[in-house]
């Protein structure tokens, strides 16, 4: 039996980051395959150089004994490749059906305009789409985007379907739903890829399942084999056996770096009953998505707190609207006494919250040097010398390459630039988002070493993160997020022996 | 800034869809159009000449802009195309009718030929190499020594009357009207508007978005070279600086902007706005321009839809209403 659809050594890099990394992947006809891993492990870009969307470095691509490598990704689909998108992303200003229709008529088969209005109603009545035909796509909330999704996917007829996350941000009846669908296109699609973090997708609907991290296999067998491997619950919650107290501390270096920090961050005099930043009932909606729920916390002066949770809980909406980066729906926040909702976020940075973003972002155009000052921009000059002096001395290998563009740097040295650049405004609180995305476990380490030596400094600290261990090793409290609510809190060590911890994760 | 040119496209609303009442409407106001010659004297014929010609060359350039998501600012290119294919051709003695084909011809081939580059830019730089490519075609034509440099070249055809210009400007409007309404009646309006809205995700439900492109961009352009070909009589005498100029693109501009982008309608409703905001201002040359560029802004800054589009958007509220 030849795989319908075969990946040969594939590798694909951003800049500095291997996403992928010499892939070999096939997918039997029948098959459902899912593919699990961390976030930033190349799920996404595994779908995106099937489907065409991306290219890859090398490798090939064969689709039905067909090398497919070459071809548009408009010819792929016309093959019979058909995928959907994490995010979904409906044509928004065509109605629902004009959507639908689109994708019909472009597929690789001819359907005549008789054919075609009956095709395109049938879909929609089985998507459960049919009352919002005429609606504007851009109007619809999530749940049915995601419907539409899977409906324009499918109006192409494929032979095979890449499903991207298509569980995230639902809640779990809606993910019933679309289990109940996955199972009934087994028998009209060939074959399937689905990625997943909802693991009752995986388990329900997956033949095989391949765990990929960092851009590599890690396993690829049958689903229950690999659900039970521990070494799949240790990528997403880390082995524990490495926790940060077994890691070789070099002490001079240690001094030497709480030295510079000094310079680098304010030390906020706790006052006694009052925290640092209290955060009141926050609601934050996105178009009809709710993507926090009434989250409330506070973080005490000198106090690091890490954020946990799965792909979609509202991590990086929490990070954003604490930057004034997203308008609150409702709730409020203060730091230091003073209320910072509704402040834009340089406002909100002159006030002493710095933000190192998820995904880094690097000003690509600038040098390394200028990404930094370009963080502590109103600093008078000597005190921005200091820091940046301060800067180097964390992390020397800014200095020796800090005329180079900031995006010439390897992913973790980049994260150190974008620490450094968040350091440059002299913080009283630090906000840290997925820090240790995409990079490998070495620069992770570095990170971390990093990040113990600033929380040391006194400076308080919020660490947002989906690498479990690593966030419990630093913080002095905890609280996961599920669904735009906190759903669990605590001393890290209970939170570890804390079985519900695994399931926010697992499912 | 975000891209203005996505904010301005993010509003486009939705088009409804073509029927045989479109075709109705147009017949019986074609009809009416056909009769004014009779009853109308020649500077009301000359007025709707102009109305005629703006609209026509607004609404061939929504083709691209408000349907495909291509903003050019490249009209004047194929407008001084159809001009200057009109009086090269006419000169060497071909029917004025073929003269009119041969410039459509023209102006596709030379999108054709341009499509491979400009096609490589999208949204904001899009617009701005179209914009780069009209000044450069202006200013070959000034330098090559085939036009006639900036003096430009005489039409030895008899001038048409003010009548004539005026039912052929209306045929030309009906043969434009006609080419939209079919064309959003065809499967290419929803690869346009797909193009328009994601080209990745186009692509990855089959559409040949390059296709698609240079089918909207070629067809929009033709028919920008059919009016300026007609413009071309009308004044009997061709120009760099007239055929080329900067001004043709910001008229079309002004006119589809104001009426409604990506809107049946809304190209002749600004037609008719400007060019009667044109004669009501004609004693004031200082301020006309001044006064579109206000109205302009307004339009952009409160009604983001148009006038035509704006109106619509509310009657549709009222009949959810009621």
């Amino acid at each position: 039996m030849t795989a319908v659809l075969q990946l040969e050594s594939i590798t694909k890099s951003y800049g500095g980051v291997r996403a992928l990394d010499s892939l070999s992947l096939e997918v039997a006809p029948g098959e459902v395959l899912g593919v699990i891993g961390p976030n930033g492990a190349g799920k996404s870009t595994l779908i995106g150089v099937i489907g065409g969307a991306l290219t890859p470095n090398s490798g090939t691509v064969t689709f039905d004994g067909r090398d497919i490598s070459k071809l548009s990704s408009a010819d792929r689909a016309r093959l019979g490749i058909g995928r959907t998108y994490q995010i979904p992303r409906p044509f928004t200003r065509m109605t629902v059906a004009d959507n639908v229709r689109l994708a019909a008529t472009n597929s690789g088969h001819h359907i005549s305009q008789r054919e075609l209005e009956p095709f395109v109603a049938g879909i929609l009545e089985r998507l459960g789409l049919t009352p919002f035909a005429e609606e504007v796509a851009g109007k619809l909330p999530l749940l049915r985007r995601k419907r539409l999704e899977l409906a324009r996917a499918l109006a192409l007829k494929p032979r095979v379907l890449l499903l991207d996350e298509i569980g995230a941000g639902l809640v779990r009846a809606e993910t019933e739903e679309l289990i109940a669908i996955i199972q009934s296109l087994r028998t009209e699609v060939e074959s399937m890829v689905l990625i997943e973090h909802v693991m009752d997708v995986i388990s329900q609907c997956c033949d095989r399942t391949a765990v990929l991290d960092f851009g590599k296999m890690v396993t690829i067998d049958e689903t229950p084999k690999v659900l039970a491997d521990p070494v799949v619950a240790s990528l997403y919650l880390g082995s524990v056996a490495e926790s940060a107290d077994t890691v070789v501390v070099d002490e001079e270096k240690r001094a030497g770096i709480r030295a510079s920090l000094t310079s680098l961050v304010s030390v906020a005099t706790s006052v006694p009953g009052t925290p640092l930043l209290t955060v009141d009932d926050i609601w934050v909606r996105y178009g009809g998505l709710n993507a926090l729920k009434g989250v409330s916390l506070s973080v005490n002066a000198g106090e690091c707190i890490a954020l946990l949770g799965a792909n979609g809980a509202g991590k990086t909406t929490m990070a954003r609207s604490l930057a004034g980066a997203v308008p609150l729906t409702s709730g409020t926040i203060s730091f230091a006494g003073k209320s910072i909702a509704g402040l834009r976020p340089d406002e909100v940075t002159a006030l002493g919250i710095a933000q190192c973003m998820e995904g880094r972002k690097i000003f690509g155009t600038l040098s390394i040097e200028e990404n930094l000052i370009a963080g502590g921009l109103d600093a008078r000059k000597h005190v921005k010398a200091e820091r940046l002096e301060a800067v180097y001395s964390i992390f020397p290998i800014l200095k020796q390459r800090r005329k180079n563009s900031g995006t010439a740097l390897s992913g973790g040295q980049q994260q150190m630039l974008a620490i450094g650049r968040a350091l440059m405004s002299a913080p009283t609180l630090l906000v840290f988002d997925e820090i240790s995305l995409g990079l490998s476990p070495i620069a992770v380490d570095e990170v971390y070493e990093a990040l113990g030596a600033i929380r040391d400094s006194g400076v308080a600290m919020i660490v947002v993160e989906q690498s479990v261990d690593r966030a419990l090793g630093l913080a002095d409290r905890a609280m996961v997020l599920g669904q735009g609510e906190i759903t669990l809190e605590g001393k890290p060590a209970e939170l570890l022996a804390d079985a519900r911890l695994l399931s926010s994760y697992l499912g | 800034m975000k891209n203005g040119i996505s904010i301005l496209l993010s509003r486009i609303a939705t088009p409804t869809r073509v029927g045989p009442r479109d075709f109705i409407i147009v017949a019986v106001l074609a009809a009416v159009a056909f009769a004014v010659p009779y009853f109308a004297g020649t500077y009301q014929q000359e007025v709707g000449f102009r109305i005629l010609q703006l609209g026509a060359l607004a609404a061939a350039w929504n083709i691209a802009a408000g349907y495909t998501g291509l903003v050019s600012l490249g009209s004047a290119a194929f407008f001084g195309i159809g001009v200057y294919t009109m009086a090269i051709a006419s000169n060497a003695g071909l029917p004025i009718a073929l003269c009119v084909v041969l410039a459509a011809l023209v102006a596709g081939l030379f999108a054709l030929i341009v499509s491979p580059a400009l096609f490589r830019l999208r949204g904001l730089y899009f617009t701005v190499g179209t914009l780069a490519l009209a000044e450069a075609m202006r200013i070959f034509v000034v330098n090559s020594p085939w036009f006639g440099g900036q003096a430009g070249i005489y039409l030895t055809a008899r001038a048409p009357k003010a009548y004539d210009l005026y039912w052929i400007a209306l045929l030309i409007a009906v043969f434009v009207v006609v080419c939209v309404l079919l064309l959003l009646r065809s499967r290419w309006s929803y690869r346009m508007q797909a193009v328009r809205d994601d080209e990745d995700v186009a692509s990855q439900l089959g559409v040949r978005t390059y296709r698609t492109k240079l089918w909207a961009f070629g067809l929009s352009g033709a028919l920008i070279a059919i009016v300026g070909s007609i413009q071309a009589l009308n004044q009997g005498i061709v120009q760099p600086n007239g055929g080329f100029g900067m001004s043709w693109t910001i008229d079309i501009v002004s006119v589809a902007i104001i009426g409604g982008m990506g809107t049946k309608v809304g190209p002749w409703v600004g037609a008719v706005f400007i060019v009667l905001l044109g004669e009501f201002l004609i004693q004031f040359p200082e301020i006309h321009l001044a006064v579109v560029g206000v109205v302009l802004v307004l339009v952009i800054r409160f009604m983001p839809n148009g006038i035509w589009g704006t109106l619509t958007l509310a009657l549709q509220k009222n009949r959810n209403f009621s």
